[in-house]
């Protein structure tokens, strides 16, 4: 059983725990503000997220393009030279328009309404991991990502109904190539070892029988939208985790929701994602319990774990490795200023090692100490003096690697632009006798971007570095924000 | 001032103070794994101490996009060969020939140099069973071992490392790019990654005149600082505690990055130190490639206790106007390639040296309509080292349309049995932990 965090412990550290992770931190103002709501009032104001208006408008892009599949086709019968320059044309559009994706998606986390939407979107993301390098198309990352947002926080069976009938899914994972004459495996397996239920919780005979019954879930490339194939669908009898009929895709997927196995299995990843580390067996059973308890629907089962004294715990606190999209978005709300163009926010996310829209597998990112590496680190050190000194400059091809493959990559004519980073603008995030007193401007940095204190040795470090100046301009003071941001400390959240 | 720690210095810290006191979790990643590796309590009995500058080095190199290998070690008296290729099959005339049956491209001079020499095997028909022509699925199979209807969250060099390199510096592994290839990533991260030595360190605000102490930077390492005076009064942590739960469990995270930083902070020296003072002893290609070989023949020479090397030359997707393309790209390499031996040879390293090539997969037997090729399946890997098996090992794939799957060559050699004699008689390492089950190796040295 969980037990609730008692009253007497809300408070601006709580409250802030709770802002970094069921979003993506903020402001001393805005954690003040949650402490002042009281525990119960915080929660409503991210979860309830539905009463917060979100005017965001989709890429102008975003609808279907029902002139695409006889466009590809009318390309495959075309001349040597002109097919090529076709399919390039065709692609570079793609590239384009996932660049735009991932700005898009990141300013929805930075400087939107929702942020605990997002940060579920973000789950979603990387629970179903997805990846653009297959799939190819902007407009079916896009719907993805739109799927997930709407159905955030909904019921258990529904998100994985809808994910398993998603196009980006369906290309993704082959369920669309799949016939009941030579059934596709790949979707059956994945939808239980990394989706619902993990390794060991169904046999070989699970995966055949429900890749039958998962034929006959299919894309229509016309209308660019899921269909159902009778045609394609195995009308014979399976047995699939012990129940025997003419399964189809949606009795698979009740099947898989009913095992209690799910519960355990999504309500760990979604304890790890949140607290930083998998939990123990007793608390993931408990989770579960809980999960089932309000009818396997996210939201509830969410409020809850967010109540729990669990969460607030001394090992879960301030004891997770940031990842990259919640190091940049948490600096730019931190720090309140703009994220970067689309595609250096890309290219920052990217070399950090988390590339929105093509994690490195269908298993997601491995996230916690794995994100930092020693050149990662370094990166992220060397990342912050941009984000914060601000810089223009002209940029040639070369200083963004590609992908092999040039997955989303950068287009040269992109590159070869002038960059506007704004930086920090620090009148609007400290008063003048913390610009002006040292001992009062180390304290409000560290309130503002630790909501901890650094050790005495590294407080030296930075009083070092002020008494070398005999006063402070701006310069000095984007600097030593910077210094606070090259910490471990700053990495962990 | 600065209070300077070097990887020698930190050693010489370790076998001093360290040994038999108790750890602290300030310890850096690499000297509590050297002291678990040490102390064998971790260490299956098997694994084999890194031992820095007299041990062996293995340089990976990606040929990224799937080189066609059939224009690359051509079989230039075939009839199937010139039926499928009338515009772009390579004829006697031009390749370099090995046998009557066989020739390197015409552009390959460093690579039929190597052969002459005895330096260079040529694995033929290497490949996996139902090999998928997708780059970016073959690229990950190549890269993490797996078979192809599986997919694995660790790089087989990151396994190697996880299994056989506790004890071993960060620059254990050292990738010459902007990213960590698939096939590093390791359940503890090991392995740099920088493409320019100058990047890789943090970059100051300021610019002191000489003689003038850099402030921001002084302020960075003291930030980064770990205390390692305190590793000797800390109780927190007992020898049993680490050596059963490396590197996190029941750490903070914060201390772990802590020792990362300290890793960091230390390579990123030692490699510009290195690279502004070593000199390369050969000439070398003008090539973004080149670059790459001169950076890693200047490491090795500055005796940076790496195992393994990645370096990655791309462009091999050659749907279109082939012939062209790969003449740069076959020449740029085996001209670099050589380049890179001559500058082993004058060092006095090459003995220790082995370099592997691999592409995610070769091409279709017949040409397109475009003066390409379209993605295939086997082809062949290159070794290049002085005591390589040299000269042409397995056999040259079928042609005939007969023994085709779709149009594509059938593997005769799995690229795991290459592996797997790579770590088996070149890291000397067992290789079955590391690439999840026993292939019968192929010893290529």
């Amino acid at each position: 059983m969980l037990k609730p965090l008692s009253k007497d412990c809300w408070n601006y550290e709580t409250a802030a725990h709770l802002l970094n992770r069921a979003g993506f931190g903020g402001t001393p103002e805005e954690i003040a503000r949650l402490t002042g709501l009281g525990h119960d009032a915080a929660l409503s104001s991210l979860l309830d997220y539905e009463k917060i208006p979100d005017p965001t408008p989709d890429p102008a892009w975003a609808v279907p393009d029902l002139g695409r599949a006889e466009r590809i086709k009318a390309i495959q019968g075309m001349a040597p030279e002109a097919k090529r320059q076709a399919q390039q044309a065709e692609q570079r559009a793609q590239n384009q328009h996932i660049i735009e994706l991932r700005g898009w998606w990141l300013d929805r986390m930075a400087r939107g309404p929702r942020p605990f939407q997002e940060k579920m979107v973000l789950f979603w993301h990387g629970h179903f991991a997805t990846s653009f390098d297959k799939v190819r198309d902007a407009y079916f990352m896009w719907r993805q990502n739109e799927l997930f947002r709407r159905l955030a926080t909904d019921y258990w069976l529904r998100l994985l109904t809808e994910a398993g009938k998603d196009p980006a899914m369906l290309i993704w994972l082959d369920q669309a190539q799949s016939r009941k004459e030579h059934p596709n495996e790949n979707y059956a397996r994945e939808v239980m070892e990394l989706f619902s239920l993990g390794e060991g919780h169904y046999t070989e005979t699970d995966v055949t029988e429900g890749a039958r019954a998962l034929t006959g879930w299919s894309l229509d490339r016309q209308t660019e939208q899921f269909i159902y194939r009778p045609f394609f669908h195995d009308n014979g009898d399976k047995t699939f985790l012990g129940l025997t009929g003419n399964l189809d895709g949606d009795d698979m997927m009740a099947q898989i929701v009913r095992q209690p196995q799910s519960a355990v299995f999504i309500t760990g990843k979604l304890w790890n994602f949140f607290a930083g580390q998998p939990p123990s067996d007793d608390l993931n059973n408990a989770l579960a319990e809980a999960f089932i308890d309000n009818a396997r629907c996210f939201k509830p089962f969410l409020r809850v774990m967010f109540s729990s004294k669990e969460f607030y715990s001394d090992a879960i606190v301030r004891n997770q490795v940031k990842s990259p999209v919640q190091w940049l978005v948490g600096t730019t709300r931190m720090l309140q200023c703009d994220l970067p163009p689309a595609f250096i926010c890309g290219a920052i996310t990217r070399s950090l090692g988390q590339d929105l829209f093509a994690p490195p597998n269908v298993k997601g990112w491995d996230g916690g100490i794995t994100w930092i590496t020693t050149n990662t680190l370094l990166e992220r050190y060397n990342d912050a003096a941009t984000l914060v000194q601000g810089t223009t400059q002209q940029l040639s091809a070369s200083d963004f690697a590609l992908r092999p493959n040039g997955a989303g990559g950068l287009a040269q004519e992109k590159a070869a632009q002038r960059v506007h980073i704004g930086g920090v603008d620090l009148e609007k995030i400290l008063a003048p006798d913390e610009r002006a007193d040292k001992d009062r401007l180390v304290a409000a940095l560290q309130h503002r971007l630790l909501q901890s204190t650094l050790s005495n040795k590294q407080d030296e470090a930075l009083r070092g570095f002020l008494d070398s100046r005999a006063t402070l301009n701006d310069a000095d003071i984007r600097n030593v924000i910077r210094l606070v941001m090259a910490t471990p400390e700053y990495q962990v959240t | 001032m600065k209070n300077k720690i070097t990887l020698q210095t930190r050693r010489e810290f370790l076998r001093a103070t360290v040994l038999g006191s108790a750890l602290s979790w300030t310890v850096p990643t690499f000297l509590a794994d050297t002291f678990m590796a040490l102390h064998g309590a971790a260490a299956d009995s098997a694994t084999q101490i890194v031992t820095g500058k007299d041990a062996t080095i293995l340089v990976v190199l990606q040929m990224a996009g799937g080189n066609d290998g059939l224009n690359t070690v051509v079989p230039y008296s075939n009839d199937f060969y010139h039926n499928a290729r009338p515009r772009i099959g390579q004829t006697a005339d031009t390749v370099l020939k090995l046998n009557s049956d066989i020739g390197f491209h015409g552009a390959m001079t460093g690579f039929k140099n190597l052969y002459d020499s005895g330096n260079l095997a040529v694995v033929q028909g290497v490949g996996y069973p139902n090999p998928n022509r997708s780059h970016f699925r073959s690229t990950e199979i190549w890269q993490t071992a797996s078979d192809s209807d599986v997919i694995e969250k660790y790089g087989w060099l990151g396994r190697y490392f996880d299994n056989a390199c506790a004890g071993a510096d960060p620059t254990v592994g050292v990738v010459v790019g902007r990213q960590l290839p698939e096939s590093f990533f390791a359940r503890t991260p090991t392995g740099i990654c920088f493409d320019n030595p100058q990047n890789y360190r943090f970059m100051s605000p300021e610019h002191p005149q000489p003689g003038q102490t850099d402030m921001a930077e002084v302020a960075y390492e003291k930030l980064n600082e770990t205390d390692m005076a305190g590793a000797d009064d800390n109780s927190g942590a007992s020898i049993g505690s680490l050596a059963a739960g490396m590197p996190m469990q029941g750490g903070k995270a914060v201390d772990f990055i802590e020792r990362t930083a300290l890793d960091a902070q230390l390579s990123s020296d030692e490699v510009r130190d290195i690279a502004a003072r070593v000199q390369n002893q050969a000439v070398y290609p003008n090539s973004a490639f080149a670059n790459s070989l001169k950076l890693v023949a200047k490491l090795i020479g500055g005796g940076l206790p790496t195992r393994i090397y990645y370096v990655s030359q791309g462009g091999y997707d050659t749907h279109t106007n082939q012939i062209a393309t790969q003449q740069r790209l076959l020449a740029d390499l085996g001209d670099s390639l050589k380049a890179f031996v001559d500058d082993m040879n004058a060092q006095g390293n090459m003995q220790r040296v082995l370099v592997m090539t691999f592409s995610e997969f070769g091409r279709r037997v017949s040409e397109n309509a475009n003066g390409g090729t379209d993605h295939g399946a086997a082809a062949p890997m290159f070794i290049v080292g002085n005591k390589v098996k040299a000269g042409l090992l397995g056999r040259y794939p079928s042609l005939a349309p007969q023994d085709l799957f779709e149009g594509d060559i059938k593997y005769n050699v799995d690229f795991r049995q290459v592996y797997a004699g790579v770590l088996e008689s070149w890291l000397k390492t067992k290789s079955a932990p590391i690439l999840g089950k026993q292939f019968e190796p192929l010893h290529v040295v």
